[in-house]
Protein backbone atom coordinates (compact mmCIF):
# COMPACT_ATOMS: atom_id res chain seq x y z
CA UNK A 1 0.00 0.00 0.00
CA UNK A 2 1.66 3.36 -0.63
CA UNK A 3 1.91 5.72 1.99
CA UNK A 4 1.61 8.63 -0.97
CA UNK A 5 -1.63 7.54 -2.03
CA UNK A 6 -3.25 7.83 1.49
CA UNK A 7 -2.50 11.38 1.73
CA UNK A 8 -5.37 12.98 1.03
CA UNK A 9 -6.43 16.65 2.27
CA UNK A 10 -8.07 15.35 4.80
CA UNK A 11 -5.77 13.03 6.20
CA UNK A 12 -2.83 15.02 5.43
CA UNK A 13 -2.06 15.43 9.29
CA UNK A 14 2.09 15.74 11.13
CA UNK A 15 0.85 12.56 13.53
CA UNK A 16 3.63 10.04 12.36
CA UNK A 17 5.69 13.27 13.62
CA UNK A 18 5.24 12.36 17.24
CA UNK A 19 6.23 8.95 16.83
CA UNK A 20 9.90 8.41 18.71
CA UNK A 21 11.53 6.19 16.06
CA UNK A 22 14.54 6.17 17.89
CA UNK A 23 13.13 3.84 20.49
CA UNK A 24 12.54 1.49 17.49
CA UNK A 25 16.76 1.61 17.15
CA UNK A 26 18.43 -1.05 19.00
CA UNK A 27 21.58 1.46 19.38
CA UNK A 28 20.26 4.93 20.24
CA UNK A 29 20.77 7.22 22.82
CA UNK A 30 17.43 6.39 24.41
CA UNK A 31 18.14 2.55 24.44
CA UNK A 32 21.36 3.01 26.89
CA UNK A 33 22.64 4.95 29.52
CA UNK A 34 24.38 7.95 28.25
CA UNK A 35 26.01 8.13 31.46
CA UNK A 36 27.96 5.03 30.50
CA UNK A 37 29.91 7.63 28.10
CA UNK A 38 31.89 9.47 31.10
CA UNK A 39 34.37 7.99 33.68
CA UNK A 40 32.26 7.74 36.85
CA UNK A 41 32.51 10.29 39.55
CA UNK A 42 33.88 9.00 43.08
CA UNK A 43 31.14 8.77 45.45
CA UNK A 44 31.23 11.83 48.30
CA UNK A 45 29.55 10.73 51.50
CA UNK A 46 27.32 13.16 53.52
CA UNK A 47 29.96 12.89 56.22
CA UNK A 48 32.41 13.41 54.14
CA UNK A 49 30.86 16.74 53.13
CA UNK A 50 30.34 17.69 56.85
CA UNK A 51 34.12 17.30 57.63
CA UNK A 52 34.58 19.35 55.05
CA UNK A 53 32.47 21.68 56.06
CA UNK A 54 33.92 21.89 59.85
CA UNK A 55 37.47 22.21 57.81
CA UNK A 56 36.16 25.62 56.15
CA UNK A 57 34.57 26.88 59.27
CA UNK A 58 37.86 26.60 61.23
CA UNK A 59 39.53 28.25 58.29
CA UNK A 60 37.07 31.07 57.90
CA UNK A 61 37.64 31.50 61.85
CA UNK A 62 41.02 31.91 61.55
CA UNK A 63 40.77 35.04 59.02
CA UNK A 64 41.53 32.98 55.72
CA UNK A 65 38.42 33.23 53.72
CA UNK A 66 40.51 32.72 50.30
CA UNK A 67 41.41 29.27 51.82
CA UNK A 68 38.09 28.75 52.70
CA UNK A 69 36.51 29.31 49.05
CA UNK A 70 39.16 28.05 47.53
CA UNK A 71 38.70 24.47 49.89
CA UNK A 72 35.66 23.73 48.69
CA UNK A 73 35.85 24.48 45.30
CA UNK A 74 38.74 22.14 44.87
CA UNK A 75 36.46 19.36 46.51
CA UNK A 76 33.24 19.86 44.60
CA UNK A 77 30.61 17.37 45.55
CA UNK A 78 29.63 15.43 42.31
CA UNK A 79 29.05 12.04 43.26
CA UNK A 80 26.99 12.58 46.39
CA UNK A 81 23.47 12.05 47.16
CA UNK A 82 20.95 14.41 47.60
CA UNK A 83 21.63 15.72 51.29
CA UNK A 84 25.40 15.47 50.36
CA UNK A 85 25.32 17.74 47.72
CA UNK A 86 22.73 19.97 49.48
CA UNK A 87 25.48 20.34 52.42
CA UNK A 88 27.71 20.96 50.10
CA UNK A 89 25.84 24.06 48.45
CA UNK A 90 25.10 25.41 52.32
CA UNK A 91 29.03 25.56 53.05
CA UNK A 92 29.92 27.30 49.90
CA UNK A 93 27.15 30.13 50.45
CA UNK A 94 28.08 30.36 54.20
CA UNK A 95 31.83 31.27 52.76
CA UNK A 96 30.32 33.50 49.76
CA UNK A 97 27.99 35.53 52.33
CA UNK A 98 31.20 35.54 55.03
CA UNK A 99 33.41 37.48 52.33
CA UNK A 100 33.38 41.87 51.73
CA UNK A 101 32.16 43.07 48.21
CA UNK A 102 36.04 44.40 47.57
CA UNK A 103 37.73 41.68 48.45
CA UNK A 104 35.41 39.38 45.88
CA UNK A 105 37.43 40.65 42.79
CA UNK A 106 41.20 40.59 44.09
CA UNK A 107 40.27 36.91 45.08
CA UNK A 108 38.44 35.91 42.25
CA UNK A 109 41.93 37.13 39.88
CA UNK A 110 43.87 35.00 42.57
CA UNK A 111 42.37 32.34 42.09
CA UNK A 112 41.74 32.58 38.21
CA UNK A 113 45.81 32.97 37.93
CA UNK A 114 46.39 29.79 39.85
CA UNK A 115 47.49 26.64 38.67
CA UNK A 116 43.72 24.94 38.34
CA UNK A 117 42.05 28.28 38.89
CA UNK A 118 39.45 28.36 35.99
CA UNK A 119 38.34 24.94 36.77
CA UNK A 120 37.51 26.72 40.52
CA UNK A 121 35.71 29.23 39.19
CA UNK A 122 33.63 27.16 36.81
CA UNK A 123 32.75 25.01 40.31
CA UNK A 124 32.23 28.36 41.91
CA UNK A 125 30.18 29.14 39.38
CA UNK A 126 28.17 25.48 39.16
CA UNK A 127 27.16 26.21 42.85
CA UNK A 128 26.10 30.05 42.33
CA UNK A 129 23.58 28.63 39.53
CA UNK A 130 22.37 25.89 42.13
CA UNK A 131 21.87 28.66 45.04
CA UNK A 132 19.85 30.67 42.71
CA UNK A 133 17.89 27.88 42.11
CA UNK A 134 17.38 26.46 45.54
CA UNK A 135 16.39 30.26 47.15
CA UNK A 136 13.89 30.58 44.17
CA UNK A 137 11.87 28.03 44.34
CA UNK A 138 12.17 27.25 47.98
CA UNK A 139 8.56 28.90 49.89
CA UNK A 140 10.49 28.39 53.65
CA UNK A 141 13.28 30.85 52.27
CA UNK A 142 16.10 28.90 54.18
CA UNK A 143 18.03 27.17 51.38
CA UNK A 144 18.82 24.75 54.35
CA UNK A 145 15.67 22.91 53.37
CA UNK A 146 15.96 20.32 50.59
CA UNK A 147 14.31 21.79 47.61
CA UNK A 148 13.21 19.81 45.52
CA UNK A 149 9.87 21.49 45.40
CA UNK A 150 8.12 23.04 41.99
CA UNK A 151 8.74 26.49 41.54
CA UNK A 152 6.51 28.92 42.03
CA UNK A 153 3.93 30.40 39.41
CA UNK A 154 4.99 33.69 40.24
CA UNK A 155 8.65 33.26 38.74
CA UNK A 156 11.31 35.43 40.67
CA UNK A 157 8.82 37.38 42.91
CA UNK A 158 10.17 37.37 46.28
CA UNK A 159 6.98 39.61 47.64
CA UNK A 160 4.30 37.22 48.78
CA UNK A 161 2.63 35.65 52.13
CA UNK A 162 5.82 33.90 53.71
CA UNK A 163 6.28 33.11 57.09
CA UNK A 164 7.86 36.06 59.21
CA UNK A 165 11.16 37.45 57.59
CA UNK A 166 12.06 34.56 55.18
CA UNK A 167 11.31 36.57 52.53
CA UNK A 168 13.91 39.16 52.94
CA UNK A 169 16.67 36.20 54.29
CA UNK A 170 15.89 35.03 50.88
CA UNK A 171 16.23 38.13 48.72
CA UNK A 172 19.67 38.53 50.69
CA UNK A 173 20.30 35.07 49.63
CA UNK A 174 19.91 35.54 46.24
CA UNK A 175 21.46 39.53 46.15
CA UNK A 176 24.99 37.65 47.29
CA UNK A 177 24.63 35.29 44.73
CA UNK A 178 24.14 37.73 42.17
CA UNK A 179 27.07 40.42 42.99
CA UNK A 180 29.42 36.73 42.98
CA UNK A 181 28.26 35.91 39.75
CA UNK A 182 28.80 39.44 38.37
CA UNK A 183 32.54 39.04 39.41
CA UNK A 184 32.99 35.53 38.65
CA UNK A 185 31.52 36.39 34.67
CA UNK A 186 33.90 39.48 34.85
CA UNK A 187 37.00 37.33 36.08
CA UNK A 188 36.26 34.04 34.07
CA UNK A 189 34.54 35.50 31.18
CA UNK A 190 31.10 34.37 29.28
CA UNK A 191 32.86 31.19 28.82
CA UNK A 192 32.67 30.01 32.13
CA UNK A 193 28.49 29.76 31.94
CA UNK A 194 28.72 28.59 28.75
CA UNK A 195 31.20 25.11 30.22
CA UNK A 196 28.36 25.27 33.36
CA UNK A 197 25.96 24.74 30.65
CA UNK A 198 27.80 21.93 29.26
CA UNK A 199 29.07 19.70 31.97
CA UNK A 200 27.81 16.92 32.74
CA UNK A 201 29.15 16.86 36.45
CA UNK A 202 26.14 18.94 38.33
CA UNK A 203 27.09 19.70 42.00
CA UNK B 1 49.69 43.64 9.37
CA UNK B 2 47.62 43.95 6.25
CA UNK B 3 43.67 44.17 6.24
CA UNK B 4 41.88 41.05 5.65
CA UNK B 5 39.95 40.81 2.30
CA UNK B 6 35.84 41.11 2.40
CA UNK B 7 33.64 39.49 0.36
CA UNK B 8 29.98 39.93 1.87
CA UNK B 9 28.60 37.77 -0.38
CA UNK B 10 24.65 37.80 0.52
CA UNK B 11 22.66 37.83 3.45
CA UNK B 12 21.98 34.10 4.49
CA UNK B 13 23.99 31.99 6.31
CA UNK B 14 26.83 30.14 4.88
CA UNK B 15 26.99 26.89 6.26
CA UNK B 16 31.13 25.95 4.75
CA UNK B 17 33.06 27.30 1.79
CA UNK B 18 35.51 25.95 0.06
CA UNK B 19 38.22 27.84 -2.56
CA UNK B 20 39.70 26.04 -5.54
CA UNK B 21 43.35 25.56 -5.66
CA UNK B 22 43.99 28.61 -7.84
CA UNK B 23 41.94 30.63 -5.59
CA UNK B 24 39.82 31.57 -8.82
CA UNK B 25 36.39 29.63 -7.76
CA UNK B 26 34.90 29.75 -4.50
CA UNK B 27 31.78 27.06 -3.77
CA UNK B 28 29.66 28.53 -0.63
CA UNK B 29 26.61 26.23 0.98
CA UNK B 30 23.66 28.83 0.90
CA UNK B 31 20.71 26.98 1.66
CA UNK B 32 19.73 23.63 -0.30
CA UNK B 33 22.29 24.74 -3.46
CA UNK B 34 26.06 25.44 -3.66
CA UNK B 35 27.25 28.10 -5.17
CA UNK B 36 30.06 28.52 -7.47
CA UNK B 37 31.52 32.56 -7.08
CA UNK B 38 34.28 33.56 -9.97
CA UNK B 39 36.91 35.85 -9.10
CA UNK B 40 36.20 39.01 -11.28
CA UNK B 41 38.67 42.13 -10.10
CA UNK B 42 38.87 42.24 -7.09
CA UNK B 43 34.64 40.73 -6.19
CA UNK B 44 33.57 37.65 -6.40
CA UNK B 45 30.32 37.59 -9.06
CA UNK B 46 27.57 34.29 -8.55
CA UNK B 47 28.96 32.15 -11.51
CA UNK B 48 27.11 28.72 -11.18
CA UNK B 49 24.84 27.71 -8.77
CA UNK B 50 24.88 23.42 -8.48
CA UNK B 51 21.35 22.80 -7.46
CA UNK B 52 20.64 18.59 -6.68
CA UNK B 53 19.75 18.54 -3.03
CA UNK B 54 16.30 19.34 -1.88
CA UNK B 55 17.52 20.36 2.10
CA UNK B 56 19.97 22.43 3.58
CA UNK B 57 23.50 21.85 2.56
CA UNK B 58 25.83 21.06 5.48
CA UNK B 59 28.90 20.97 3.90
CA UNK B 60 31.16 21.21 0.77
CA UNK B 61 34.92 20.32 -0.13
CA UNK B 62 36.72 21.28 -3.36
CA UNK B 63 39.76 18.54 -4.63
CA UNK B 64 42.66 20.95 -5.09
CA UNK B 65 44.08 18.48 -7.94
CA UNK B 66 40.97 16.88 -9.62
CA UNK B 67 38.51 20.06 -9.10
CA UNK B 68 35.80 17.60 -7.73
CA UNK B 69 33.23 19.20 -5.46
CA UNK B 70 31.72 16.95 -2.91
CA UNK B 71 28.61 18.50 -1.16
CA UNK B 72 26.20 16.95 1.20
CA UNK B 73 22.92 17.61 3.22
CA UNK B 74 20.46 16.90 5.50
CA UNK B 75 18.52 15.39 2.81
CA UNK B 76 20.94 12.30 3.63
CA UNK B 77 22.76 12.30 -0.02
CA UNK B 78 26.17 13.34 -1.07
CA UNK B 79 26.53 14.02 -4.51
CA UNK B 80 30.13 14.58 -6.29
CA UNK B 81 30.09 17.50 -8.99
CA UNK B 82 32.55 16.32 -11.78
CA UNK B 83 33.81 19.35 -13.90
CA UNK B 84 32.90 19.14 -17.44
CA UNK B 85 33.07 21.42 -20.66
CA UNK B 86 29.50 21.74 -20.05
CA UNK B 87 29.34 22.35 -16.27
CA UNK B 88 29.44 20.03 -13.20
CA UNK B 89 28.02 17.01 -13.79
CA UNK B 90 26.55 15.71 -10.60
CA UNK B 91 26.76 11.76 -9.41
CA UNK B 92 24.86 10.40 -6.36
CA UNK B 93 26.97 8.95 -3.61
CA UNK B 94 25.48 5.87 -1.70
CA UNK B 95 25.78 6.70 1.87
CA UNK B 96 22.78 4.51 3.35
CA UNK B 97 22.50 6.53 6.14
CA UNK B 98 18.83 7.32 7.45
CA UNK B 99 19.56 11.08 8.98
CA UNK B 100 21.04 14.03 7.90
CA UNK B 101 24.88 13.75 6.76
CA UNK B 102 26.20 16.82 8.51
CA UNK B 103 29.91 17.43 6.96
CA UNK B 104 32.08 16.07 4.11
CA UNK B 105 35.60 16.32 3.37
CA UNK B 106 38.11 14.70 0.64
CA UNK B 107 40.99 12.89 1.71
CA UNK B 108 44.42 14.53 0.58
CA UNK B 109 44.64 11.53 -1.58
CA UNK B 110 41.34 12.73 -2.94
CA UNK B 111 40.59 9.03 -3.51
CA UNK B 112 38.17 8.74 -0.75
CA UNK B 113 35.85 11.41 1.34
CA UNK B 114 34.47 10.35 4.62
CA UNK B 115 30.93 11.90 5.38
CA UNK B 116 29.46 12.27 8.86
CA UNK B 117 26.41 12.20 9.60
CA UNK B 118 23.51 11.93 12.43
CA UNK B 119 23.25 8.39 11.93
CA UNK B 120 26.16 7.77 14.24
CA UNK B 121 28.15 6.50 12.19
CA UNK B 122 30.85 8.28 9.53
CA UNK B 123 30.58 6.77 5.25
CA UNK B 124 33.78 6.59 3.90
CA UNK B 125 33.24 6.84 0.09
CA UNK B 126 35.35 5.42 -2.53
CA UNK B 127 34.86 5.26 -6.18
CA UNK B 128 34.70 1.65 -7.12
CA UNK B 129 35.89 1.62 -10.70
CA UNK B 130 34.21 -1.75 -12.00
CA UNK B 131 30.02 -0.54 -11.06
CA UNK B 132 31.36 3.04 -12.00
CA UNK B 133 29.92 4.55 -8.59
CA UNK B 134 30.41 5.55 -5.30
CA UNK B 135 30.40 3.11 -2.61
CA UNK B 136 30.36 3.96 1.16
CA UNK B 137 31.85 1.33 3.85
CA UNK B 138 30.72 2.48 7.65
CA UNK B 139 33.06 3.38 10.85
CA UNK B 140 30.20 2.49 13.13
CA UNK B 141 32.24 1.36 16.43
CA UNK B 142 32.12 2.72 19.15
CA UNK B 143 30.17 6.29 17.95
CA UNK B 144 27.48 7.18 20.02
CA UNK B 145 25.98 9.86 18.86
CA UNK B 146 25.95 12.67 15.70
CA UNK B 147 28.98 13.26 13.93
CA UNK B 148 29.67 17.04 13.69
CA UNK B 149 33.00 17.26 12.46
CA UNK B 150 35.98 14.48 10.46
CA UNK B 151 39.11 15.91 9.80
CA UNK B 152 41.76 13.60 7.31
CA UNK B 153 45.83 13.01 8.54
CA UNK B 154 47.97 13.60 5.55
CA UNK B 155 48.31 9.67 5.32
CA UNK B 156 44.96 9.68 4.05
CA UNK B 157 44.50 6.44 6.22
CA UNK B 158 43.63 7.82 9.63
CA UNK B 159 40.62 9.91 9.96
CA UNK B 160 39.69 12.24 13.26
CA UNK B 161 36.00 12.81 13.92
CA UNK B 162 34.51 14.49 16.73
CA UNK B 163 30.58 14.10 17.97
CA UNK B 164 27.93 15.24 19.94
CA UNK B 165 28.67 12.09 22.47
CA UNK B 166 31.47 14.63 23.72
CA UNK B 167 34.44 12.46 22.11
CA UNK B 168 37.20 13.30 19.57
CA UNK B 169 38.02 10.15 17.81
CA UNK B 170 40.56 8.58 15.78
CA UNK B 171 39.63 5.84 13.08
CA UNK B 172 41.37 3.78 10.51
CA UNK B 173 39.46 4.08 7.49
CA UNK B 174 42.04 2.13 5.31
CA UNK B 175 40.41 0.32 2.25
CA UNK B 176 41.64 -2.39 0.27
CA UNK B 177 42.98 -1.45 -3.09
CA UNK B 178 42.40 2.19 -2.54
CA UNK B 179 45.16 2.82 -0.09
CA UNK B 180 48.62 1.75 0.23
CA UNK B 181 49.61 0.67 3.29
CA UNK B 182 50.75 3.48 5.19
CA UNK B 183 54.05 3.89 7.35
CA UNK B 184 53.50 3.03 10.92
CA UNK B 185 52.69 6.47 13.19
CA UNK B 186 52.26 7.41 16.83
CA UNK B 187 48.99 6.47 16.12
CA UNK B 188 48.96 2.66 15.30
CA UNK B 189 50.76 0.05 13.08
CA UNK B 190 48.10 -2.26 11.98
CA UNK B 191 45.53 -0.44 10.36
CA UNK B 192 42.26 -2.69 9.32
CA UNK B 193 39.29 -0.52 8.50
CA UNK B 194 37.54 0.73 11.46
CA UNK B 195 40.63 0.16 14.20
CA UNK B 196 39.93 3.23 17.22
CA UNK B 197 43.34 4.87 16.84
CA UNK B 198 42.41 7.03 20.35
CA UNK B 199 39.15 8.28 21.89
CA UNK B 200 39.32 11.63 23.58
CA UNK B 201 37.24 13.40 25.65
CA UNK B 202 37.87 16.68 28.10
CA UNK B 203 37.01 17.43 31.61
CA UNK B 204 33.15 19.13 31.44
CA UNK B 205 32.32 16.84 28.23
CA UNK B 206 31.78 19.55 26.31
CA UNK B 207 30.32 18.22 22.41
CA UNK B 208 32.67 18.45 19.57
CA UNK B 209 32.73 21.36 16.90
CA UNK B 210 35.72 20.70 15.34
CA UNK B 211 38.78 18.73 14.70
CA UNK B 212 42.35 19.25 13.29
CA UNK B 213 45.69 16.84 12.62
CA UNK B 214 48.98 19.19 12.85
CA UNK B 215 50.85 19.40 9.55
CA UNK B 216 52.85 16.37 10.13
CA UNK B 217 50.10 14.18 11.68
CA UNK B 218 51.27 13.44 15.49
CA UNK B 219 48.90 15.59 17.29
CA UNK B 220 45.32 16.06 17.22
CA UNK B 221 43.23 19.36 17.82
CA UNK B 222 39.82 19.55 18.68
CA UNK B 223 37.47 22.59 19.79
CA UNK B 224 34.70 21.69 21.90
CA UNK B 225 31.20 23.37 23.37
CA UNK B 226 32.97 24.25 26.55
CA UNK B 227 34.76 27.09 25.43
CA UNK B 228 37.54 25.08 25.09
CA UNK B 229 40.37 23.50 22.93
CA UNK B 230 42.35 20.13 23.42
CA UNK B 231 45.27 19.32 22.34
CA UNK B 232 46.45 15.33 22.34
CA UNK B 233 50.03 13.90 21.68
CA UNK B 234 49.98 9.92 21.04
CA UNK B 235 53.38 8.59 22.35
CA UNK B 236 52.39 5.32 21.15
CA UNK B 237 49.62 2.46 19.90
CA UNK B 238 47.93 0.83 22.30
CA UNK B 239 49.46 3.25 24.78
CA UNK B 240 48.00 6.36 26.84
CA UNK B 241 48.82 9.52 24.88
CA UNK B 242 52.01 11.48 26.29
CA UNK B 243 49.95 14.54 26.34
CA UNK B 244 46.63 15.69 26.49
CA UNK B 245 46.68 19.26 27.28
CA UNK B 246 42.87 20.94 27.36
CA UNK B 247 43.14 24.85 27.61
CA UNK B 248 39.77 26.58 28.62
CA UNK B 249 38.90 30.06 27.87
CA UNK B 250 36.84 33.03 28.95
CA UNK B 251 35.69 33.11 25.36
CA UNK B 252 32.66 31.79 23.73
CA UNK B 253 32.75 28.30 22.07
CA UNK B 254 35.23 27.87 19.05
CA UNK B 255 33.20 26.16 15.75
CA UNK B 256 36.16 25.51 13.73
CA UNK B 257 40.08 25.64 13.99
CA UNK B 258 43.36 24.71 12.10
CA UNK B 259 46.91 24.44 12.73
CA UNK B 260 49.37 26.43 11.89
CA UNK B 261 52.37 24.59 11.87
CA UNK B 262 53.05 22.42 15.05
CA UNK B 263 53.17 25.57 17.56
CA UNK B 264 50.11 27.85 16.72
CA UNK B 265 46.35 27.03 16.41
CA UNK B 266 44.35 29.63 14.69
CA UNK B 267 40.31 29.25 16.24
CA UNK B 268 37.24 31.08 15.50
CA UNK B 269 33.43 30.94 16.66
CA UNK B 270 30.67 32.20 18.45
CA UNK B 271 32.78 35.46 19.37
CA UNK B 272 32.75 36.00 15.38
CA UNK B 273 36.55 36.57 15.26
CA UNK B 274 39.31 34.26 15.31
CA UNK B 275 41.87 33.46 17.87
CA UNK B 276 45.79 32.42 17.99
CA UNK B 277 47.03 29.77 20.57
CA UNK B 278 50.41 29.02 21.12
CA UNK B 279 52.20 26.25 22.62
CA UNK B 280 53.78 22.57 22.31
CA UNK B 281 53.70 19.34 23.93
CA UNK B 282 54.58 21.46 27.26
CA UNK B 283 51.35 23.47 27.24
CA UNK B 284 49.71 26.19 25.33
CA UNK B 285 48.09 29.08 25.83
CA UNK B 286 45.80 31.63 23.93
CA UNK B 287 48.29 34.73 23.08
CA UNK B 288 45.11 36.84 21.35
CA UNK B 289 43.24 37.84 18.68
CA UNK B 290 44.39 37.57 15.01
CA UNK B 291 42.00 40.70 14.62
CA UNK B 292 43.26 44.29 14.98
CA UNK B 293 40.73 46.21 16.60
CA UNK B 294 40.31 50.28 15.60
CA UNK B 295 41.70 49.71 12.63
CA UNK B 296 41.27 53.01 10.54
CA UNK B 297 37.96 52.47 8.28
CA UNK B 298 35.80 50.48 10.32
CA UNK B 299 33.41 51.68 12.58
CA UNK B 300 34.87 55.62 13.07
CA UNK B 301 34.90 56.40 9.51
CA UNK B 302 31.72 58.90 9.75
CA UNK B 303 32.97 62.62 10.80
CA UNK B 304 31.60 63.08 14.06
CA UNK B 305 29.22 66.65 13.63
CA UNK B 306 26.98 67.95 16.27
CA UNK B 307 24.67 67.49 13.70
CA UNK B 308 24.77 63.93 13.40
CA UNK B 309 25.35 63.74 16.98
CA UNK B 310 21.79 65.65 17.63
CA UNK B 311 20.20 62.85 14.68
CA UNK B 312 21.41 59.97 16.34
CA UNK B 313 20.06 61.33 20.10
CA UNK B 314 16.92 62.08 18.38
CA UNK B 315 16.47 59.07 16.61
CA UNK B 316 17.92 56.75 18.61
CA UNK B 317 18.09 58.18 21.85
CA UNK B 318 21.90 58.07 22.55
CA UNK B 319 24.71 59.39 20.79
CA UNK B 320 26.98 56.34 19.54
CA UNK B 321 25.63 53.68 17.31
CA UNK B 322 26.28 50.62 19.04
CA UNK B 323 24.63 48.00 16.50
CA UNK B 324 27.45 46.93 14.44
CA UNK B 325 30.05 44.31 16.15
CA UNK B 326 33.86 45.78 16.22
CA UNK B 327 34.89 43.02 14.38
CA UNK B 328 34.51 42.31 10.45
CA UNK B 329 31.99 39.32 10.64
CA UNK B 330 28.60 40.51 12.45
CA UNK B 331 28.15 37.29 13.77
CA UNK B 332 29.40 33.59 14.42
CA UNK B 333 32.06 32.08 12.16
CA UNK B 334 31.09 28.67 10.86
CA UNK B 335 34.17 27.36 8.95
CA UNK B 336 38.02 28.88 8.72
CA UNK B 337 40.17 27.18 6.21
CA UNK B 338 44.16 27.55 5.61
CA UNK B 339 43.51 29.83 1.71
CA UNK B 340 47.45 29.94 1.36
CA UNK B 341 50.37 28.20 3.05
CA UNK B 342 54.09 27.80 2.21
CA UNK B 343 55.46 24.45 3.74
CA UNK B 344 53.13 23.86 7.23
CA UNK B 345 52.91 27.41 7.98
CA UNK B 346 49.50 29.25 7.14
CA UNK B 347 49.79 32.73 5.02
CA UNK B 348 46.45 33.02 4.70
CA UNK B 349 43.64 31.76 5.62
CA UNK B 350 39.42 32.13 4.96
CA UNK B 351 36.67 32.31 7.35
CA UNK B 352 32.90 32.12 6.38
CA UNK B 353 30.20 33.35 8.78
CA UNK B 354 26.67 33.33 10.03
CA UNK B 355 26.28 36.96 8.57
CA UNK B 356 27.46 35.91 4.69
CA UNK B 357 30.47 37.23 4.55
CA UNK B 358 33.92 35.46 3.65
CA UNK B 359 36.52 36.72 4.87
CA UNK B 360 40.14 36.28 3.87
CA UNK B 361 43.11 36.87 6.50
CA UNK B 362 46.62 37.48 6.88
CA UNK B 363 48.37 35.61 9.46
Amino acid sequence: MSIIREHTQATLSDAWRTINIDTLQEDSSVNFDTATLRPPQPEVSEADVRQLQAQVRQLLRGGDPEGALRGCLEAPAYGGNDLAREAALQTVIEVLQSIKASDMTPMLQRIYGSPGGSECLDVLMKYLYKGMAATSSSTGGAPRTPTRMTPQPTGFSQIGPRPGGSAESTGAAMSVLLSWHEKVVEVAGLGCIGRVMTDWRRV
Amino acid sequence: MAAPEVHHLFHNPIADHSFSADHKTLAVARDTAVELYAKVGNVFKLKDELKGHDKTVTSIDIAPNSGRIVSCSQDRNALVWEPTPQGYKPTLVLLRINRAATFVRWSPSETKFAVGSGDRLIAVCYFEEENDWWVSKHLKKPIRSTITTVAWHPNSVLLAAGSTDAHARVFSSFIKGVDARPEPTAWGERLPFNTVCGEYMNNSAGWVHSVAFSPSGDALAFAAHDSSITVVYPSAPEQPPKAVISINTQLLPFMSLIWNGEAEIIAAGYDCEAFRFRGGIDGWQLSGAVETKGRPGLGDQREESALNMFRQMDLKGKVKDDTQLKTVHQNTITMIRPYEASGDAVKKFSSSGVDGRIVIWTV
